[in-house]
């Protein structure tokens, strides 16, 4: 199925998907959303469990964000109570839900994506009237994806391998720790981005105002049911529940 | 000497596709032993299979009696320090002497009375003292690996592991790395991988070469 849909018409599924990601604040929806974005995936020939499993480390950031969000949210009734303290409010709770399910939507948006080939997403957005070095930009965000994670992880490992058992730590230095990652990560990202810019311009990138294409995407009937059926159920779902 | 790592018919696929097949061999932990193959030979796979990076399914190998796929990364790093073909990759905070306290910071075994006197000698081992409080964004290739070899060293590993170090070094930062070498030669024993025959000839007591996976010369 993956390759005979339009990347066109995956762009318009994240976006239904990602905005009532967005703007939806009740946890049942979001879930929602997120076990069909993983069905929807899984259908296009993505694999969310495994980039989940790649990006394993990253996750403790994710929970760490959620554990904060939960405790400092002061509103709402009582769940856990210590020593007369009000630990994890319903409220805290469902705020830190929330952001659990945007954070995967979003991550899940990312597979949905990454179905179709770099060439035909870039083509999509191009056919979508949007400016080429927009489309490319994605596309080379997309691609360098797998590799920022690859270099988290060896960073992760790097650490570890001069004698330091993270586990180990008392659990506010192993989130010091993790925020050492980030460092030679942001500094390969940049460093990416800078040869990338200069063996685009060494090619004559942007050399002339128009470009033109060999390859030309089709919207076929399957697309056009999935963007009217994904369509349907966002405006559905945005009337039904918010106007 | 005492044998130190003791491979044993280890076997590895990566995608169904053998990299490496029935290699045995095993390392004393004074020994300088060099690895030399044609690119994608096994050669780093080897290193990482060593050091726990890669998990194994068939074979053995060991470091100081132990399985490695029973020991945890932070276990063997203590035993074994371990050099990136990309030194990049192990540095990870934002100035060169940041780098070099990590462990002091982190490493609850280590004698932190001796952070200072041990950083003062290696800046000078390693000729880095005017990187002291320079930003790690900005050295070069040279200047990461002997930052990152400093900082592996500072582990007081039982034994090294360089996988290509001389790689991107000019003669001037080949014949330092040499040096440094040297210096280390009968305090603990190095498996140098290196394409740099000259390199591997100068310091090895050992030439091992792998060939589509196995040992073919030893």
């Amino acid at each position: 199925m993956n390759n005979t849909i339009d990347p066109r018409t995956k762009l318009f599924l994240v976006l239904c998907i990602s905005t009532i990601g967005l703007i939806s604040r009740d946890v049942l929806i979001l879930f929602s959303i997120t076990i069909v974005g993983i069905i929807i995936s899984k259908i296009f020939g993505g694999n969310f469990f495994v980039l989940i499993k790649k990006i394993k480390k990253l996750l403790y950031v994710f929970f760490f964000i959620i554990i904060i969000q939960s405790i400092f949210t002061r509103q709402g009734n009582p769940v856990i109570v210590i020593g007369g303290f009000e630990i994890v409010t319903d409220l805290g709770l469902n705020r830190a839900l929330g952001y659990m399910f945007r954070v995967l939507i979003i991550i899940i948006s990312g597979v949905i994506i990454s179905t179709s080939s770099e060439r035909n997403t870039i083509q999509g957005i191009v056919q979508l009237g949007l400016p080429y070095e927009f489309a490319f930009m994605t596309a080379v965000g997309i691609k360098f994806l797998p590799l920022l994670i690859e270099e988290f992880k060896d960073t992760y490992m790097a650490i570890q391998l001069r004698g330091i058992n993270i586990m180990k730590l008392p659990i506010w230095e192993r989130f010091k720790i993790t925020s050492y990652i980030f460092i030679p990560v942001v500094a390969s990202a940049l460093n990416k981005a800078k040869k990338l810019s200069i063996s685009v311009e060494s090619r004559a990138f942007r050399a002339y105002d128009r470009r033109t294409s060999i390859t030309s995407l089709k919207l076929k009937y399957k697309d056009y049911l999935i963007i009217l059926i994904s369509l349907t159920t966002a405006f559905a779902l945005i009337y039904l529940k918010w106007i | 000497m005492k044998d130190f790592i003791v491979i044993k018919g280890l076997d590895f696929y990566l995608d169904s596709k053998a990299i490496l097949k029935n290699i045995n061999l095993t390392i004393d932990s004074r020994q300088f032993i060099s690895i030399r193959g044609a690119n994608g030979c096994g050669k780093t796979t080897l290193s990482k299979l060593i050091m726990g990076i890669y998990p194994y399914r068939k074979g053995s190998i060991k470091i100081e009696d132990r399985e490695v796929s029973e020991m945890s990364l932070s276990e063997i790093g203590r035993k074994i320090g371990y050099l990136f073909q990309n030194p990049e990759k192990q540095i990870f905070t934002s100035t060169v002497l940041e780098e070099l306290s990590f462990i002091y910071k982190y490493r609850e075994d280590i004698d932190k009375s001796r952070k200072e006197k041990e950083i003062d000698e290696i800046l000078d081992t390693f000729d880095i003292r005017n990187l002291k409080n320079k930003s790690t964004f900005f050295l070069s290739q040279g200047e990461k690996q002997r930052v990152a070899l400093a900082s592996v060293l500072l582990n007081k590993p039982k034994y090294l592991i360089l996988d290509e170090p001389t790689t991107g070094l000019d003669y001037k930062r080949k014949k330092m790395l040499s040096e440094i070498l040297d210096k280390y030669k009968n305090k603990i024993g190095v498996l140098l991988i290196s394409h740099d025959y000259n390199f591997v000839k100068k310091h090895s007591q050992k030439i091992i070469s792998l060939e589509g996976g196995c040992i073919v010369y030893e």
